[in-house]
């Protein structure tokens, strides 16, 4: 078939293309990679709101040399509020950690104790100052809202592992939806199956998984359906949808049966529960989705997006500290330092970490300066921050970039969203300038037309 | 043509021509473009024979770099790939000695720029396709069986399953009855609504919602119905605000420029001038992008930064469209004369004052009882907190700090910030060493350069570890209140040093803090007052009952009016780099009028965007009717003449049947631009009524039925699927426009997140298409069947199948319920089991069941019960697909 008919069968539904992602059959770009991968599951953390690098990962000691000052010249940047208050130091202090000496502030001590595994790229920049336009941006590429989410395109470029299980699962903070909510796990122009679905909370974990009738009848059902339909599909002989359509329903039924058992983490050791802080209420709901992200990437589910925080309300369930930074990020640091890090220590004595890439992340950091005048908050920092990747073919224990020294702006090698998607896709084998999908006059793409894989990270 | 000579010459003569007849064209028209003349992309120009050698290695297309790219899909940039067939005949010609000859770039003779013209080779819609057919030796499918025509002109004209009565119509008299059908308007609506990408939430971090903007989808569906002529169609979306500005129903037209996401956030609250530029020109480069693809299909957008690099549409010409729209903004507006205005504000504000002073009275007897409980809560939950780092926010009724005992002679409070002109203190104590204030209004505004200070003596120093203090314990109004402060303390009166600091307080955003019920205040409250409030409430009630029954001035999300900048040429399209300025204009390369509009920077809003519509209408414009043609074929067929609806350039699709969608454009156009004329010609084709069986020959040949030789078989999308099960079982709730019912509601306590609702029920069973629309939205029941989130504009919907689409339509609640709902109907209209497996094929499938079907009905039915059946039938292909 040709590509423009195969633009059909997406755009008109003549094929079960769903199905064909699954199984690997026919597609408009067969499931794969470009080359060898190093990774072949992703875990992407999200800290909406806006964690401050300067409080956790990027230590800046002139920040105490200069507390209380006022910044002027070309090296400042307009705050979101426009309120520009003195130079902040850190209410935390900073130890150096492993062997690497990595800083790290004592708001994560457990975070601490991976830095050797870990690669930091100290010179994040975003596009917009805006919560709105800088989450897309890190959850889909793009500053707008609409376009595939990064587990969409893994979904599409890689196809799923698990035939039971979607191949793209999120895991959103227990404390509810993160800003922009389904937007961040949308399939935006690409097929409706690489949409991510919603693992909830343990007593339910995909809506509409759970039968509203009893097994026996659920039983009975599928297999009246499946006769009618096959009925149905002997009098049009050749449909591949209708066939398509009955193989869902024949995965459907498996599905029932598998995520549950994928869920329920009663048969872990209480070492491990410990290990999570599934023992403290703190952490207990957020520790209880670092674990399921484990189980479900050793059960070949592809992508899962896990947040740590919430949507915009009052309180605050997330990191945008804007009043009062100490109090904010002391207790969502409560909630993800532990659990996070239990992930990471997880992953790694298992054996997972050597293919599976986890991505740790927000959408941009915070200004050096206090918010307005007396205030103790940051505002948003869109010209700097920090992420880290932890996983196969990258050089651990290192740090990338680096923002100026109070911390306001990329200073050295500054790496965008572009770059950072780009050596994200290109560690799971994929080259992000061929993993493309065309909608409206294009041929899209995560990385719009930009991107450099980074490759002074890789090992 | 480049020159041979000898025997090579002749050797190669059967590829070169080869070259000229397959591989040339591919190039020139992919490729060319961007690959010619001075600035050719990365310097290679096509054109030049000198380039063209460096990317060719006769003989073996793995080592040729043209191929390489081709093949990875590198190249065209941003274009769809080379199709296997054309990489074939690229890696053929290679082999066989690449030999070329001179490329041309392509100039106007571009199809979709010339007019279209009627083609005297065809005189109907059948004529034009059986000519392709029988290129391929194939012709139409047979007719389909009365009871699928029915069916699908049901389905595809009205979105709606026939009823019983429906099938004993002739084909020719339902085509009149479904055009006629207000239910026609509300299908086709929706169609447009996808297209347009309409929304009733902005989108983005804020999201708030636009309770007006269901009046622009009410305008779409009473257009189509009224089979409003396109031009006159297009006109009002675009300019119905200036041509009728008291016309609610024109100003609504207006909600298309409008109807996508909209950065309130990036607009309203941001600070930073360059980013706030930034999100102007986000606004403007949606209206542009979404007017030329709806009515264009032409994607202008991607000359923003750079001439685009597939059509001929320099980044000129996209910063002249900002300049036609830069008076629209965003919002919603009040659509009234002034004299209505007037009465309107008359008439309201006698029952105003009335209910001014009767809240004043609730005030009165409320206030106080809430700031006493109020503060009592507050006084408990800060004591539970001593051991807490951080103090509680400060409030009117309560603030308190604590910090190490200090023995100073001199104290004193300064004030650096507050709300209100002054700053108040109605009461103030230092603990433990009691030294107290009251009744303190500051006399000028403090703020951190001109702090006013409230000095304490303490001479004999006791000592004190608290402050604690109140703005109005009495009402707990904020007026007054303080923010900022710094206790400072001195031994000698001139040397200060701070001991207590609003930072020592935790903000208010985070922090869960104790509130009073409307319940605890009542019951606060004597018997006297609590019968005095009732009645209070009750006349509360009663005025706003009044108030609201005069029925205020429409409001309507539309075009707002906005002030226009001047438009600039933006490099790389950045705001920082504004080069000259540009004034309104549209595309030259169209040729039909001149591009450029005649106006200056001075011109107003009306000028501007009346010029565009002129531009866009005008008959001679060769993309207009061609588009929408296309459009409704596409809906109809599942494969449109052109099969990117909303890109007729470069990199888009050709025309399958050129001639076809240009005969139909003029004829389009010469019936007056009517939608319904068009639909009533595509219906009545032979083409359209053909079976939808699978035909093994004709599908080898042509599997993606691009030349029609069957009708496809159709996937209800989601609105359909909801509506179908709704009226299958009698509930769907007949009840046409006005505001949109909620599926999905915004959280409350400033949250931005739409949660799904449990509301299911006549409420909600009306048509899907008057559902409120929000953006990223908690998943529904539609959201599995590829019903698109109206962020981006979807020309077309994806036909996805999934397991989690399987389990939302086996154990959705929605299901369910119309389950239950089905098997009543049945038990209701049919005595025996028998006859309610017949009625029910009758209604969901409009046939009567085999005797397999029937037993296996019966068998499940008298185990599981009908509900459950209802719910097997619903999940079946064979409703869930129409013919």
């Amino acid at each position: 078939m040709t590509r423009r008919q195969l633009l059909w069968e997406v755009g008109g539904g003549a094929a079960g293309l769903a199905l064909a992602q699954l199984e690997a059959e026919a597609a408009p770009r067969k499931p794969g990679t470009h080359f060898a991968p190093k990774a072949k599951n992703l875990i992407v953390i999200f800290l909406p709101g806006g964690i401050s690098h300067i409080d956790t990962f990027d230590y800046k000691p002139d920040l105490v040399k200069h507390h209380g000052k006022q910044t002027k010249g070309e090296n400042t940047i307009t705050p979101f509020f426009g309120k520009p208050g003195a130079v902040m130091r850190s209410p935390w202090e900073f130890r150096q950690h492993g062997k690497s000496g990595k800083w790290v502030s004592d708001l994560l001590p457990h975070l601490a104790t991976t830095v050797d595994d870990l690669t930091f790229f100290h010179s994040m920049v975003t596009r917009s100052n805006a919560h709105g336009p800088a989450i897309f941006q890190m959850s889909t590429g793009y500053i707008f809202q609409g376009f595939p989410s990064i587990g969409s395109w893994v979904s599409y470029g890689l196809g799923s592992e698990n035939k039971n299980l979607p191949s793209f699962v999120v895991l959103p903070d227990p404390r509810g939806l993160p800003p922009c909510g389904v937007a961040n796990w949308g399939n935006g122009f690409l097929p409706a199956e690489h949409q991510g679905v919603i693992f909830g909370d343990e007593k339910k974990p995909i809506a509409d998984l759970r039968a509203p009738v009893s097994d026996p009848v659920q039983a009975a059902s599928y297999d009246l359906l499946s006769k009618l339909n096959e009925e149905h599909l002997g009098a049009n002989a050749g449909e591949d949808a209708l066939a398509g359509r009955i193989r869902a329903y024949e995965m459907a039924a498996k599905m029932q049966l598998s995520a549950p058992d994928v869920t329920d983490v009663s048969k872990e050791s209480d070492a491990t529960k410990a290990m999570y802080g599934l023992d403290d209420p703190v952490t207990r709901a957020y520790g209880y989705n670092c674990l399921l992200a484990r189980r479900l990437v050793e059960r070949g589910v592809r992508c899962i997006q896990m947040f740590n925080g919430g949507h915009f309300g009052a309180p605050r369930i997330n990191w945008d500290g804007h009043e009062d930074l100490r109090a904010n990020h002391s207790r969502c640091g409560a909630v993800m330092d532990k659990p996070t890090a239990a992930l990471l220590k997880d992953l790694k004595q298992r054996g997972l970490l050597e293919d599976t890439l986890v991505l740790w992340t927000t959408e941009f950091g915070r200004l050096p300066i206090s918010e307005g005048i007396g205030e103790g908050g940051r505002d948003h920092n869109p010209e700097g921050f920090t992420s880290f990747m932890a996983g196969p073919g990258l050089k651990k224990g290192f740090s990338y970039g680096r923002t100026d020294e109070l911390g306001y702006k990329a200073a050295e090698n500054p790496v965008t969203l572009y770059d950072f998607h780009a050596t994200m896709l290109h560690l799971l084998g994929i080259d992000h300038t061929r993993l493309s999908w065309y909608h409206n006059g294009l041929q899209r793409r995560l990385t719009d037309v930009h991107g450099h894989v980074i490759k002074d990270v890789l090992a | 043509m480049k020159l041979c000579t000898g025997w090579i010459a002749l050797a190669y003569l059967a590829h070169a021509q080869d070259f000229d007849r397959t591989v040339k064209p591919l190039l020139e028209q992919r490729c060319v473009r961007c690959h010619s003349g001075d600035k050719a992309a990365a310097g290679f120009d096509m054109t030049g024979a000198a380039g063209f050698a460096r990317v060719l290695k006769p003989g073996d297309p793995d080592a040729s770099k043209l191929y390489q790219h081709l093949v990875s899909g590198k190249m065209p940039m941003g274009g769809p790939r080379f199709e296997a067939a054309d990489l074939a005949a690229v890696a053929n010609w290679i082999r066989s000695g690449a030999q070329t000859s001179k490329l041309a770039a392509p100039k106007k003779s571009y199809w979709a720029f010339q007019p279209p013209v009627k083609s005297a080779n065809g005189k109907s819609i059948d004529d034009f396709l059986l000519a392709k057919l029988g290129e391929k030796h194939l012709v139409f499918s047979p007719r389909a069986s009365s009871r699928d025509l029915i069916r699908r002109l049901h389905f595809a004209l009205t979105g709606l399953p026939p009823k019983d009565d429906d099938y004993k119509y002739t084909y020719a008299e339902t085509v009149d009855r479904l055009l006629g059908s207000s239910a026609y308007g509300e299908r086709w609506g929706r169609h447009w609504l996808d297209v347009v990408r309409f929304g009733e939430s902005d989108g983005g971090e804020h999201n708030f919602e636009r309770f007006h903007a269901w009046r622009y989808r009410d305008y779409v569906i009473d257009a189509l119905n009224a089979d409003k002529p396109y031009n006159q169609f297009i006109r009002e979306q675009l300019t119905g605000d200036l041509l009728a500005p008291n016309d609610p129903q024109m100003v609504a037209a207006t909600g298309f420029l409008v109807a996508g996401p909209w950065d309130s956030v990036s607009a309203e609250l941001n600070k930073d001038a360059a980013m706030k530029k930034t999100a102007r020109m986000d606004e403007l480069d949606d209206m542009v992008t979404t007017t030329f693809h709806t009515f264009q299909a032409l994607t202008v957008n991607c000359a923003r930064c750079h001439d685009h690099k597939f059509d001929p549409i320099p980044t000129k010409e996209f910063y002249q469209l900002t300049s036609v729209f830069g008076g629209v903004g965003f919002g919603t507006r009040q659509v009234v004369t002034p004299e209505d205005k007037n009465r309107y504000d008359a008439e309201v504000k006698p029952f105003n004052a009335e209910l001014a002073t009767v809240q004043k009275a609730i005030d009165e007897i409320e206030l106080p009882v809430k700031a006493r409980l109020l503060r009592e809560k507050l006084i408990a939950f800060d004591r539970a907190r001593a051991a807490e780092k951080f103090r509680l926010p400060l409030t009117p009724v309560f603030s308190r700090n604590r910090f190490a005992p200090v023995n100073a002679k001199h104290l004193r409070l300064a004030v650096q910030g507050h709300q209100g002109k002054l700053a108040r203190i109605d009461a103030l104590e230092l603990q433990p060493a009691g030294i107290t204030l009251s009744n303190w209004t500051a006399p000028t505004s403090a703020s951190v350069d001109k702090p006013v200070y409230i000095n304490f003596d303490n001479p004999a120093a006791r000592s004190i570890d608290a402050i604690e203090w109140a703005t109005d314990r009495t009402n707990g109004r904020n007026d007054g209140i303080i923010r900022v402060y710094a206790l400072e303390a001195s031994d000698d009166g001139s040397a200060w040093r701070s001991i207590a600091v609003s930072l020592d307080h935790i903000s208010v955003n985070e922090i869960e803090m104790p509130s009073v019920s409307d319940a605890e205040v009542l019951a606060a409250l004597s018997k006297e007052l609590q019968d005095r409030r009732a009645a209070l409430h009750k006349d509360r009630a009663e005025w706003r009952k009044k108030i609201d029954a005069i029925v205020p001035p429409a409001m309507v999300y539309a075009a707002k009016p906005h002030s226009i900048e001047p438009a600039h040429l933006l490099e790389r399209g950045s705001v920082s780099k504004a080069k000259e300025e540009v004034f309104p204009g549209a595309l030259a390369a169209l040729g039909h009028r001149n591009g450029l509009f005649g106006l200056d920077g001075k011109a107003d809003d009306a000028s501007r965007r009346i010029a565009l519509a002129d531009w866009i209408t005008d008959t001679r414009n060769p993309l207009t009717a061609r588009v929408i043609v296309n459009r409704v074929w596409y809906f109809h067929f599942g494969n449109g003449i052109v099969n990117t609806p909303s890109d007729f350039g470069l990199m888009g699709d050709r025309p399958s049947h050129q001639e076809l969608l240009d005969w139909l454009a003029v004829s389009f156009m010469e019936s007056g631009w009517s939608l319904k004329w068009l639909h009533k010609q595509i219906v009545s084709s032979k083409a359209y009524q053909q079976s939808s069986a699978m035909n093994d020959k004709a599908f080898s040949v042509d599997a993606g039925n691009r030349l029609l030789w069957r009708m496809p078989l159709k996937r209800m999308d989601a609105e359909t699927l909801r509506d179908t099960i709704l009226s299958a079982t009698l509930s769907l709730n007949p009840a046409r426009g006005g505001p949109s019912f909620l599926l999905q509601k915004k959280g409350d306590r400033g949250s931005y997140i739409y949660a799904a609702l449990d509301n299911d029920g006549p409420e909600v069973w009306k048509r899907a298409v008057y559902r409120f629309v929000v953006r990223g939205g908690e998943r529904i029941f539609m959201d599995s069947f590829d019903c698109p989130d109206p962020s981006v504009a979807t020309p077309q919907r994806s036909i996805s199948n999934t397991p989690v689409q399987a389990l939302t339509l086996l154990n959705n609640g929605f299901v369910m319920k119309q389950s239950e709902r089905l098997a009543a109907r049945l038990a209701h209209e049919a005595p025996t089991p028998e006859a309610r497996i017949k009625r029910a094929y009758q209604i969901l499938y409009g046939r009567e069941p085999s005797l397999n079907e029937l037993d296996a009905g019966l068998t499940f039915s008298r185990q599981h019960g009908m509900p459950a059946y209802a719910r097997v039938l619903f999940n079946t292909n064979e409703f869930i697909y129409t013919p």
